[in-house]
Parts: C-alpha cells; structure tokens; sequence
C-alpha cells in the first residue's frame, strides 16, 4: 500500500512539473512577438576625411632619426680596441677551445676574489670567525723550545747558580734526573705526560719513594713558587746528588 | 721534612678535615666509586654544579642524596618528567583572596643543594628555567627577581642509554655544569661487597646514620679557601692551549666556551686542595680535564658514527699539548 502511495505521488508530481515547464515556454513566444524597429534614425552630419601631409612626410624623411637604410660607422675607442686584443690574445693563447666572453668573466672574478682577500687581510679580518673556529695562535711556552736532551745542564746549572736563582736550580736539577732517567730507559720521556705519570713508571724501582720525594720539592718550589733560601736549597742539592748516584 | 720545608701560605687543615668527614660518610654507604666522590666533593668545594650521568642502578641519585645530607642546608628533589612546566621547578603567583593579590609561591629551586632527578626526561622548555638560577644564582618571574641563598649546587643525574621520552640538553645548560661525573659500574670485588652489606641489611641502618657534618657557613668558607689558592701563570696559559685546542680540533664539531678554561682552574683548584697544596700543579688540571670538558664537546658526526666519545678526544688534545715543567 505505501509503495502504490510512493508510485501515485510521484507520477503526480511528474505530470504537475511538466504543466508548470509548458506554461513558460508559451509566455516566452508571446513577448517574442512584440519587436522594436532596428533603426529609429539616421546619421546625416558631413564626414571629412583626413589625409597625411605630404610636406610633413617629406620634412621627416629628410631627418637622420628617420632613415633606418644607413648603417652608422661603428666607432671604437682605443681602450675597447686593446681590450679586444687582450682578449683575443688569451683566447688564442687557450687555442680558442674557449670563447672571449667566458674568459673576460673568469679573469673579472678572479680580480674581484683578489681585491676582497687583500681587504680582508688589510683589514686583518679572521676568516675563521666564519666557520666558527678561532684563529690559531701558538702559546710561546718556554720549555716548547727545550729538549731534555739538548740543554747543556751544566752550563745552565752554572749560572743559575752563580745568579743564587735556586727556583730555576731545582727545575734543571729536576729535568736533568728525567733525562739520566730517560737515558737509563727507566721512563719513557714525553713532553707532554706529567710528573705522577714518572712517578707511576718508577713504582717497582727501590728508588720510587726518593723520586716521589724529589717530585714533591719540584712541584712546591716550581709550581707553588715556595721560597727556598739556601740552607733549604743545600738540603735539595743533596737529595737530588744523592738520588742521582744511585740511578747512574 | 716536607712540612718543615714548605709551610702552607693557605690554612687548609678544616678543609682537609671537611674532606675526610665527607668522605667516611658516603662510604659508608656507597661502595667504590672513589672518583665519583672525589669529583662531587671538587665540585661542592669548587662551587660548581655538577651532573652525573650512568646506567641505572649505579647510585647516582643516592651519591647525590648523601651529599646533600652530608650538609645541613635546604634540600629539594626535583623528579623531571615530560610534562613539568617551568612554574613547577621557579615558583608561580597565585591569587590571595585574604590579600586580594597575587602573592608569589616560591618552587623547589628555592634551596641549598637542589637534586633534578633524570634532568633530560623534561622537554627544552623546562630544562630552560634552569639557566638564570645555575648561571646567575637567581630567578626572575612577572618581571620580580629572586635572588637564590648560597650556597647553591644543581646535583642532576641522567641516563645515556635510553632514548624513549628523553630530551638532549641544551648546550647553553651543559655548559652551566662544572663537571659532568662518568658513574660507572662497580668491580667485581666491589659488587660482592654491595651484595654483602645488602644481605647483611647495613646498608638501611647506615643509611639512617649519615648525619650532617658541615654547615652552610662552613661551605661558605671552604669555597673562599679554595678560590684563595695559587696558580702558577704557565699553567694558566696550559689549561688556555687545552680549551683552545677543542675549537680548532677536526674530529670536533663544537669546541669549549671559556666558561670551561675557567672551570678547569676552579676544579684543579679543589682537587689541589683535597691533596693538601695551596698550588695547582699539572696533574690537576688533566685529573679535571675529562669531567669539565667532556659534555661541552660535541663530536663531529663521522667520529660519532667511528664509535669515539668525548671523552676519548679530550684525551687525545692532553696528549698534544706539552705540559709545562
């Protein structure tokens, strides 16, 4: 029964749509018969014709801007004409395998990238800056130019002696058991293993606790820079004699 | 003879006695990790903070409990999750009807010795919270600025290993960090012995035992001592050439701040001065090398993906540079 409802509506409201089109199309063919004339009226006003003047086409042919057939001489000065031949010359040096034009841009950034790197170093820019890395700067350390092996410890020794420079005694004293010690091959000598390193190399030796003793007045007199008068220098001088005979 | 020879310019019997009483203390509960106390305590005296960074389960976050119960001073723990906000670790204004204002609630970044526990499980925004009051001993909020009492000491601790939920600190924090301790596991011998007291149920008695032994005045006068101390000037110019080295090393991507020269001097300096010398001497400055500059380092990625740590370059830099004798 809903389904007969459904069929019944829709053929109604099929037929009702069609009515509705039909209507329209009637009332537009009866506002199609109702015309307007085409012309209402006429233009009659007088027409005249304008024409180009012979005399002023004849003025402007004679002006130079207006006569496209001349070619004008090229006219080159001297510098362009040397730079032309520089530039043929390069060209023919490289057997003319490359064009002028890529060798005058070439040799133009090659000049550029030479005036900013003589700014740069006239002004003492640090290129380095860029990368995020500092310039690199030698530390001047004194020891860097001594090589155990090279100083003349006693002539050293001499004078900072004679100078009463007992701070500067103990560091050679110091240096020149490392070196006996070295020579000995009872450590490996490196500029840059520090002074517990020795003292760990030395462990087995009988003679360990001496060396950490001399290790110890080195490291006060040195690096704590502790005054040391000569009495207390003597008593050094002999530690150092004495440690010294029993490694040779 | 010695003492006779050269008498200390610097009274360093309370620091050494401090030391030794530090010492006992955390051994009785922690077993070995000798370097790891060594190296917090520096860091203590050196008025610096410190992370210490190992597996779990090696006593980082108890190394760090005593040595703040070694002190009788304000202690806060600060367990850094994902989610916490830097109002959480400053403080934040909270409206008082009574008042009928904002009054500000101060947070616990407000004390002594502040313990972060797994500092990079907070995201960046948090861990930033943290710069003014590491650097700059204050904090400020809503435009008011609190200054933090002394002493103050970050203690943070972190796993390497895992990656699931953890941040990578910022550098700008890494480098507020005086020392950055490698906890590492315990030998064989010390294991047994972790096991022995653990079964033997010393640990929790031993544990309650831990009494303070230094006050905060006394930290306080500990750290003028130790910044009164000598430094010869070529060794100055030895722990320049080391940080300077890290910025012109290849296998380095990013080298150390000057921030790091001088926590190399601050931390040889406490070294020194737990040896018992008013002078620093070379070794001092390498036994600090390593933990001042390992997390201010970043590896460039080839000498990553080769499988070489900080740790290893550090090295390698010490052994280019002469020391100066």
């Amino acid at each position: 029964m809903r389904l007969l409802l459904l069929f019944f509506f829709l053929v109604a409201g099929a037929f009702c749509a069609n009515a509705t089109a039909l209507q329209k199309i009637n009332a537009a063919k009866k506002e199609v018969v109702v015309k307007k004339p085409l012309i209402e009226k006429l233009d009659s006003s007088k027409i005249s014709a304008r024409r180009f003047s012979e005399e002023a086409i004849a003025d402007y042919s004679k002006q130079k801007e207006f006569i496209y057939d001349d070619v004008a001489p090229k006219t080159t000065s001297l510098w362009s004409r040397f730079w032309r031949w520089i530039w043929s010359m390069i060209s023919e040096l490289l057997g003319g395998k490359v064009s002028g034009s890529i060798i005058k841009y070439v040799l133009i950034a090659i000049a550029i990238a030479l005036v900013v790197y003589l700014v740069i170093k006239l002004i003492g820019l640090d290129l380095k800056l860029l990368t995020g890395k500092s310039k690199e700067v030698d530390i001047p350390f004194d020891e860097s130019l001594e090589n155990i092996h090279e100083i003349d410890f006693d002539e050293q020794l001499g004078i900072a002696l004679q100078n009463k420079n007992y701070r500067l005694v103990v560091r050679l004293l110091y240096l020149k058991t490392l070196k006996q010690l070295t020579d000995k091959r009872l450590i490996d000598w490196q500029p840059e293993k520090t002074n517990q390193a020795y003292v760990e190399e030395l462990s087995r030796q009988s003679y360990h606790q001496q060396f950490v003793e001399l290790t110890y007045q080195f490291e006060y007199i040195w690096y704590g820079e502790f005054y040391i008068d000569q009495p207390t220098f003597e008593s050094i001088h002999q530690s150092f004699k004495d440690f010294n005979q029993q490694t040779a | 003879m010695e003492q006779e020879m050269f008498n200390q310019r610097t009274d360093l019997t309370a620091l050494s006695e401090a030391v030794e009483k530090i010492k006992q203390s955390l051994g009785k509960v922690i077993v070995g990790q000798k370097d790891t106390i060594d190296l917090l305590i520096a860091g203590l005296l050196a008025d610096g903070h410190i992370l210490l960074e190992g597996v779990p389960g090696v006593a980082k976050t108890l190394s760090a409990k005593l040595v703040a119960r070694c002190i009788s001073a304000t202690f806060s723990r600060i367990q850094f999750t994902p989610d916490l906000m830097p109002s959480d670790v400053l403080g934040t204004a909270v409206f008082s009807p009574k008042a009928a204002e904002f009054q500000f609630r101060r947070g616990p970044i407000f004390g002594n010795i502040i313990l972060v526990d797994e500092i990079n499980r907070a995201p960046a925004k948090t861990q930033s919270a943290l710069f003014e009051a590491m650097e700059e001993r204050q904090i400020t909020v809503d435009g008011n600025t609190y200054i933090l009492e002394e002493p103050f000491m970050v203690l943070a601790t972190q796993n390497p290993i895992e990656q699931e939920g953890t941040y990578r600190l910022p550098e700008a924090q890494l480098d507020r960090f005086l020392f950055k301790i490698e906890v590492k596991y315990p030998t064989l011998e010390e294991e047994i012995t972790i096991l022995e007291n653990q079964h033997q149920q010393k640990t929790v008695d031993q544990l309650a035992e831990i009494t303070a032994v230094l006050t905060v005045d006394d930290i306080k006068s500990l750290r003028a001592t130790i910044k009164s101390l000598f430094v010869e000037p070529k060794l100055l110019a030895y722990v320049a050439q080391i940080t300077h080295e890290t910025r012109n090393n290849k296998s380095l991507y990013l080298g150390a701040s000057p921030r790091a020269s001088l926590a190399m001097i601050n931390g040889a300096k406490a070294i020194a001065a737990m040896a018992g010398r008013d002078f620093v001497t070379p070794d001092d400055i390498v036994k600090v090398a390593t933990p001042v500059l390992s997390h201010r380092i970043m590896l460039s990625p080839e000498k990553e993906m080769e499988g070489l740590t900080a740790a290893d370059i550090v090295a390698q830099i010490i052994k280019k540079i002469e020391v100066p004798r």
